[in-house]
């Protein structure tokens, strides 16, 4: 085996199964097992996380289909005899889903919307136009990402008293906004900076105002990273409930997330109904993100590498 | 490279509607924060000023405050060990799978989940055995019973079991950064690096580690202000419980507002959070330009 | 336009006075009919000229923030029912409920304080919980509205003194309930114990046979850490020899070093230590940890008499009793209990419909006796109602409860009701803190005088 070490192919990247028929004719059997050894660790070193990271929607939607008995009893990998749909209807029934479902897309959607159009403008003047203060905006949205949102809410409490707009929508979308931006501002303008400027250049000299540039070639190039932003945001808003809680009282403008605490805090009658108010929260959430999941990985930190 | 001079007014109208609202929202209320950091006040009945009184208690008299910095800071290190980890499966997958994107979203899904669904999972998890939790299941089924603990309420563990908890939910998110800049890091590059004779981690030695520089710094900084704030896992697990032993600054800070009713002592806790993020992120950038320098 | 003007000025000044001499006849639903038919009449864009504004027709909000989530509970069916009937018979109002749990509420029902937006029916704690905000002036005095309807003759007398300030009432409790230990019976005899404890040394043994035989001794989720906190309380009740401890601390009379408290430390501890309560309590919250008890996993859950009517709802219904916490080293009275004067509602001093909301909240507490009391949940109200539990199907627990309720001599406030808020959070996690480590009782007592001092 010791031998092996230079004779490993060059390259083995990616294509295993080039790799494979390379090697079938090889004299050096040794080699060849210690590969199947190799990738074979390699695998269960992808496996396992496979299991523990996937585990607990899974124990999401066992959990919402169990009886009482069957959770408090506490065997951890069982499958429940009977299937409890009914745990869903009555979640369903109960727990005004519906209402919050529409009030939390309708918060989520606006406030992508702005946080996208409002951040890439942002990022768009950081990293291409040449100014003097670019670099102090920049560091003022990077401070940002360090204030913790608890400890503004009281603030917040007495600018929205002021505004009138206290138990409204716009009393959630403007914070969720605002405390977005310098996540995004961050990843569009790490993105906007490698974009080459040829492009731009050529239609500058066309004639191209900078809202034209900006709308019709930087947006669309940006589209990666953007969606990347909307994920990022989508997440964090979605899930968001405590200014939620508190700027919000009437019954009919409550989001899913507070529904979902709520909900669950009471721990009363049914535990499967917890569970399936919890899936059935989730549920947005996950569809978009294994619908938008490609784009995430090519916008995250798409031009920090410089090649 | 900036290229576009362009009017101050076009300026504007690209930056001010984002900075105003940020300002505003985010930014002025943190400043007043500062300034009620300095009054006598419970939030409700009319303030006194009071110096600096409320960050000599804190300093000198709080026995909750130094050591919830101390876990703190603990999260933060915790975090950013397992980076350098997502880094080495972020180029294994690179080399061994063709299409790892559908792993690494597979990876994500504790990331999208929320806080409450998190943390009712992994208490069942570290329940006692008498309420069926499954870790100590699994201890006693292996035979180690003596392995057994009530890992969330016993003062010296329950910090570490929520360190882990937060690793095992970041872990995809810290995964899928370092991936997509191994990815984007051009074949050419390898392919050079191959007819010079370097290949596999003596490549990943002048080749990735330089160039994924940028993002692993990236990576730091959002852990380290992830565990900075973190603030809902550790409310909706323990709410800082048993007796201070899971409070972190954020937590502290929370309780001392809303609960003890000392509003302008938590906001000097507020303020001093804000600085440690502050002076660490700075510290993070300095350590990470002079790395740059020396790869580069 | 003048003359219509003037015409919808006396219609109003008319209905208002109907309304008024309707009131004067002290019948809650005649004045709410006589303010709904006053809104058929009244033209929609009335001058204010002092008059009330619910004569204006327009419609009218009030917000009454509360703490019944839970369906499955009698008190949000309750709260449902009167604000429906109340809506019904008042088209023009619309109570909007802002619902949260406990905690939630707390919260935010500070947030608002600071910004002087307290909801128009908001929920408090007695005593110390409630005064910063009635010293801030936030919350409106309810004299005048008890006087409506003989609504103070409802309440018990003395209750109310918990939640007035210089003369003045400025909220109304849910409920005037005391601790109870409930045990359940079927649990009890599968450990062969005959009867219940009348010393703490009988219950340490009996927590000690039934942890033996595998059944958790006592209930309770100490996440919240009020939990623990009212247990300890009632034994320190006992070794004082009576109430008054914390009263004693604030006049100056007594230190949190003196022996009583130190010895109430140490016979909590060897509760403790004894296995009495399940593990991980610290991480369980308050309602999980009910639910040990109510899904029949626990022998005894020691928290107040508000939890009857929701035992007599869970599957352990029929099986359970109910007895007062037993002497302390032959200290202390049984028949003096921890007191719980409930949560109480509030309004706002700022409401934009002080009268209406006013309104709305004489006939809801004059009401609510009653529908408790038909939701079976009328252990432990504060106020009279009549009727006899037996006849109208109340469980053997229920009356076995209002029993103890008939014996009460006296007792003590919880400790975050007597001490200010800041203090109390330092005894709580001081006493979360004996559920996972053996500590120095004179360190304990010690820490409470500190934090006593240095929030005085």
């Amino acid at each position: 085996m010791r031998n092996v070490k230079h004779k490993r192919p060059k390259r083995p990247y990616k294509d295993g199964k080039r790799l494979s028929e390379k090697y079938k004719n090889n004299v050096f059997r040794e080699t060849y097992t210690f590969l199947y050894f190799k990738k074979g660790f390699v695998y269960l070193l992808f496996a396992i996380p496979v299991v523990t990271q996937l585990y607990p929607l899974l124990w999401l939607m066992l959990y919402s289909l169990k009886t009482n008995e069957e959770i408090l009893g506490g065997s951890f990998f069982s499958f429940p005899k009977v299937f409890q749909w009914h745990n869903y209807s009555e979640a369903y029934k109960s727990g005004s889903y519906l209402k919050y479902l529409s009030n939390s897309v309708m918060v989520t959607g606006i406030t992508m919307v702005f946080v996208i159009l409002l951040s890439s403008m942002v990022a768009y003047a950081i990293s291409r136009f040449r100014w003097r203060y670019g670099n102090l905006v920049m560091t003022i949205f990077l401070m940002g990402m360090m204030i913790p949102m608890q400890a503004t809410l009281l603030p917040l409490m007495i600018i929205f008293k002021n505004m009138h707009i206290l138990n409204t929508h716009m009393s959630l979308i403007l914070p969720y906004v605002a405390f977005s931006t310098p996540i995004a501002v961050f990843i569009l303008s790490g993105f906007m900076k490698s974009i080459p400027h040829e492009i731009e250049e050529s239609a500058f000299i066309d004639g191209a105002s900078v809202y034209r540039i900006f709308r019709a070639i930087i947006l669309p190039v940006s589209v990666p990273p953007v969606m990347t932003v909307c994920i990022l945001t989508f997440i964090n808003i979605w899930n968001e409930y405590i200014l939620a809680a508190t700027f919000i009282s009437s019954e009919k403008l409550k989001t899913l997330p507070f529904g979902v605490y709520t909900f669950v805090s009471q721990y009363s009658v049914n535990y499967g109904n917890i569970g399936a108010f919890l899936v059935m929260g989730a549920l947005p959430v996950i569809l978009i993100y294994f619908f938008l999941s490609n784009q995430i990985t090519k916008g995250m930190v798409a031009g920090a590498v410089k090649g | 490279m900036k290229v576009l001079k362009v009017p101050a007014r076009t300026i504007a109208v690209f930056v001010l509607p984002c900075l105003l609202l940020y300002v505003c929202l985010v930014f002025a209320p943190i400043l007043v924060s500062f300034y009620t950091g300095l009054l006598q006040w419970d939030g409700i009945t009319t303030a006194k000023f009071a110096g600096f009184a409320n960050f000599k208690d804190m300093f000198l008299h709080d026995p909750v405050f130094w050591p919830s910095v101390k876990r703190t800071l603990l999260y933060a290190v915790a975090s950013m060990v397992e980076i350098p980890f997502c880094l080495l499966m972020a180029i294994l997958l690179n080399r061994y799978v063709r299409k790892g994107n559908t792993l690494v979203s597979i990876y994500f899904t504790p990331v999208i989940l929320s806080v409450v669904i998190i943390g009712q999972l992994w208490k069942t998890i570290y329940d006692p055995v008498s309420m069926g939790g499954m870790l100590n299941g699994v201890l006693i089924f292996l035979g180690l019973d003596s392995w057994t603990h009530n890992w969330i309420t016993e003062p010296k563990i329950a910090m570490f079991a929520l360190y882990a908890v937060s690793l095992w939910q970041y872990f995809g998110y810290h995964l899928l950064i370092q991936y997509t800049g191994v990815q984007n890091i051009p074949d050419e590059l390898y392919e050079a690096a191959k007819i010079d004779g370097a290949d596999g981690f003596k490549a990943d030695r002048y080749i990735t580690f330089p160039l994924i520089i940028p993002i692993f710094k990236i990576s730091i900084v959002l852990a380290f202000i992830g565990s900075l704030q973190a603030f809902d896992l550790v409310m909706v697990m323990t709410a800082g419980g048993p007796a201070h032993a899971t409070d972190v600054i954020s937590t502290h800070m929370y309780n001392s507002s809303f609960l003890s009713f000392k509003y302008g002592y938590g906001s000097a806790i507020a303020s001093f959070l804000v600085i440690l993020c502050l002076v660490f992120t700075a510290g993070i950038n300095t350590i990470f330009n002079k790395l740059e320098k020396k790869f580069s | 336009m003048v003359s219509k003007k003037m015409k919808a000025t006396s219609t109003i000044a008319l209905s208002a006075a109907l309304v008024l001499s309707m009131a004067a006849c002290g019948n809650s639903n005649n004045e709410s009919k006589g303010a709904t038919e006053s809104k058929g009449n009244t033209a929609t864009n009335a001058p204010d000229a002092g008059t009330p504004k619910t004569e204006n027709g327009k419609k009218v909000t009030i917000t009454f923030q509360n703490i019944y989530p839970d369906p499955a509970t009698p008190a949000y069916k309750m709260l449902h029912e009167l604000v429906d009937q109340y809506e019904k018979e008042n088209p023009n109002i619309h109570i909007e409920l802002d619902t949260l749990n406990t905690d939630q509420q707390k919260v935010k029902l500070k947030t608002q304080a600071a910004s002087k937006e307290v909801p128009d029916i908001t929920i408090v704690n007695p005593a110390a919980q409630m005064k910063p905000f009635v010293d801030a002036k936030l919350f409106a005095p309810l004299n005048d509205m008890l006087d409506q309807n003989g609504l103070k003759d409802t309440y018990q007398s003395g209750l109310l003194d918990y939640y007035s300030f210089d003369g003045n009432v400025y909220a109304l409790p849910d409920g005037n309930n005391i601790e109870v230990v409930y045990y359940n019976k079927e649990l009890f005899e599968q450990a062969g114990i005959k009867d219940t404890p009348k010393t703490f040394d009988e219950l340490l043994q009996d927590v000690k046979t039934l942890k033996a035989k595998g059944i958790t001794p006592i209930a309770i989720g100490e996440k919240d850490s009020w939990t623990g906190s009212f247990l300890f309380m009632n034994i320190l009740l006992r070794t004082n020899g009576g109430p008054g401890f914390l009263q004693d601390v604030l006049d100056g009379k007594k230190t949190f070093e003196d022996p009583a408290f130190v010895e109430a430390v140490d016979r909590f501890q060897d509760l403790v230590q004894a296995g009495a309560f399940p593990d991980g309590a610290t991480s369980i919250d308050a309602n999980a940890g009910g639910n040990i008890f109510k899904s029949g996993k626990a022998a005894m859950w020691v928290i107040g008499s508000w939890e009857t009517g929701a035992i007599d709802a869970s599957s352990v219904a029929g099986k359970t009793g109910a007895f007062q916490f037993p002497s302390v080293n032959g200290k202390g009275d049984p028949n003096e209990f921890m007191l719980a004067p409930g949560s109480a509602f509030a309004i706002s001093a700022n409401s934009e419909h002080l009268q209406e909301t006013k309104d709305f909240l004489n006939f809801f507490t004059l009401n609510y006796p009653k529908k408790q009391f038909e939701l079976k949940n009328a252990v432990g109200i504060g106020q009279k109602v009549d009727g006899d539990l037996k006849a109208a199907g109340y469980s053997d627990l229920a009356i076995n409860v209002s029993g103890l309720f008939n014996q009460v001599k006296g007792g003590d406030l919880a400790f975050d009701n007597t001490m200010n808020p800041a203090t109390a959070q330092v005894h709580l996690s001081s006493i979360q803190n004996l559920f996972v480590q053996k500590v120095d009782s004179a360190q304990v007592a010690k820490e409470h005088q500190t934090a006593f001092e240095a929030n005085k």
